[in-house]
């Protein structure tokens, strides 16, 4: 199988079909759509990754990102709202989730 | 250098004691009759943000609004000439709603019923067989409606002759000017409905007693030992408008690190665009009767909570930047930030209709706002002052036909 994302994160390779939300509602979304343990893997693996993620992104205008690059580029974005849910809620996570579907992303930067 | 903080001071009863200590009436915050008093001698006669100038970026770029307590939808134009004008979005020949579109780009807006066609200045440039009129097309323009600009924040007005925006906002229109928004030109948006009165919902985010208990994870650094609830250091008041100066916990751990990296990224693309060092970063703009501002660089955000019924609203927060995303840290850290101010709204919400139902049981006779709730009990005595008055306009109106 060819690799979905850039060389040198292999170790994402298995969270980038799942976890590269399309929009900010998606990824929003994907926070709370899988059981706590994937969640928690995916986490576990991204949050060493972040600073590397991006310093290599950064390398790239936004626009001359090729597949791959913006395939990290949205699981990176993703896990900004992952961290939110491992590193701040914690525990509350399950109960703060219904509270934020009411919380309707209309529109960002990244998505237009 | 050990510089030494000296512990809070929350600010004083007696500072604030000019605005009263009586309990507050509960009928206001959830009967229909107050509300449509409310309707019409607080919204229907101030000036009430809907939109930003970078929403209209050329000529012709329009954007739409349903403006619910005016019971209208309302066209925002960019015209030819540069200006940005208001009309409602009715074909002024039978009334057909003109553009059903949210927002776009157009040189015309033409009615799709009989092709009557409107200018960009809402003048009618064009009615098919016009001749079998009685009508001049000069008497034929859009409805207009007031609009003003400040600090790039579009204001509408539906009252009769309104005061000048700048006049409205009175000290308060040259500190918004100097802020960020002033010079934004894009920003994230989330939006949310709330079975709630709009009162109820606005007084939430002016008042810190709730913090500790609504907010204990994602509160960060709003509270801390010696300001266990995060009271703000001053509050200032500006005719109907008011604004209050936080206060955060200078010991506070770190946040995780993905905050730090989102920080350090705004902070970095504030001072690039010599916005960093802002007098009013620590304050929070309550601009009458329904809009606030963060003046935070670096999470700069909006929140306007529309009044739908007596008990429903509609929140629209947005966070405001300049500039697209440059690069994909920057994109990485306004997702962040967004993300960060979304949960703690969302704690919010859930609470806010949790109150709602208990005052809509109609149990309560009074609400009790202590001091450090300061800003709810302004905002209450600014609309009941309006809704009093207009009551006693109209008194004297009707004596004046008997």
């Amino acid at each position: 199988m060819s690799a979905l994302l850039p060389p040198g994160f292999a170790t994402l390779e298995p969270f980038a079909m799942r976890w590269a939300g399309e929009t900010a509602a998606d990824r929003a979304h994907l926070r709370a759509a899988y059981p706590d343990a994937e969640r928690d893997a995916f986490h576990a693996a991204c949050a060493p990754r972040l600073e590397a993620g991006l310093a290599h992104l950064d390398e790239t205008p936004l626009a001359a990102l090729d597949e791959a690059q913006q395939r990290l580029m949205r699981l990176l974005l993703t896990f900004a709202h992952v961290s939110l849910a491992v590193e701040v809620q914690g525990p509350d996570e399950a109960q703060h989730a219904p509270l934020r579907a009411s919380m309707r992303i209309t529109r960002t930067p990244a998505d237009r | 250098m050990n510089t030494h903080t000296p512990p809070f001071q929350p600010v004083s009863q007696d500072d604030v004691a000019w605005l009263g200590t009586d309990p507050i009436p509960a009928s206001p915050y959830y009967d229909p009759a107050y509300f449509e008093l409310e309707r019409k001698a607080v919204f229907l006669r101030s000036w009430i943000q809907v939109g930003h100038v970078c929403e209209l970026p050329d000529p012709g770029s329009f954007i739409r609004r349903e403006i619910e307590f005016a019971n209208a939808s309302i066209l925002i134009v960019r015209g030819k000439d540069g200006a940005i004008r208001a009309f409602h979005n009715v074909c002024t020949h039978r009334g057909t709603q003109l553009v059903m579109a949210e927002a776009g780009r157009q040189s015309t807006f033409s009615c799709p019923y009989h092709m009557w066609t409107f200018a960009t200045d809402g003048a009618l440039v064009s009615a098919p067989d016009f001749d079998q009129f009685h009508v001049a097309k000069k008497d034929c323009a859009l409805p207009a409606v007031a609009v003003g600009v400040c600090a790039g924040l579009i204001f509408l007005s539906f009252a009769e002759r309104p005061e000048p925006l700048r006049d409205w906002l009175g000290d308060l229109a040259d500190r918004l000017e100097a802020l960020p928004v002033a010079r934004a030109t894009t920003f994230s948006e989330y939006v949310y409905e709330i079975d709630a009165n709009w009162k109820l919902t606005y007084d939430n985010f002016q008042e810190n007693y709730h913090l500790r208990f609504i907010h204990p994870r994602s509160g960060g650094a709003a509270t801390g030992p010696d300001n266990p609830f995060g009271y703000p250091v001053h509050y200032g008041f500006h005719g109907p408008h008011r604004t209050q100066t936080i206060w955060s916990n200078r010991a506070a751990p770190p946040p995780p690190a993905p905050a730090l990296l989102s920080y350090g990224k705004a902070a970095e693309a504030a001072a690039a665009h010599g916005i960093m060092v802002s007098q009013d970063a620590k304050d929070y703009f309550a601009l009458f009767p329904n809009f606030f501002l963060l003046g935070s660089p670096l999470q700069h955000f909006s929140h306007v909570v529309m009044p739908i019924s007596a008990t429903r609203s509609r929140g629209v927060i947005r966070l405001y930047w300049i500039g697209e995303d440059d690069s994909a840290s920057e994109r990485f850290a306004r997702e962040y930030l967004m993300a960060t101010a979304r949960d703690i709204h969302s704690e919010d919400r859930g609470v806010i209709e949790r109150g709602q139902r208990g005052l809509s049981s109609g149990a309560l006779q009074h609400i009790h706002l202590q001091t450090q709730e300061i800003l709810c009990r302004h905002l209450f005595r600014s609309v009941d002052a309006a809704v009093e008055a207009y009551k006693a306009e109209m008194a004297s109106g009707a004596e004046a036909r008997a």
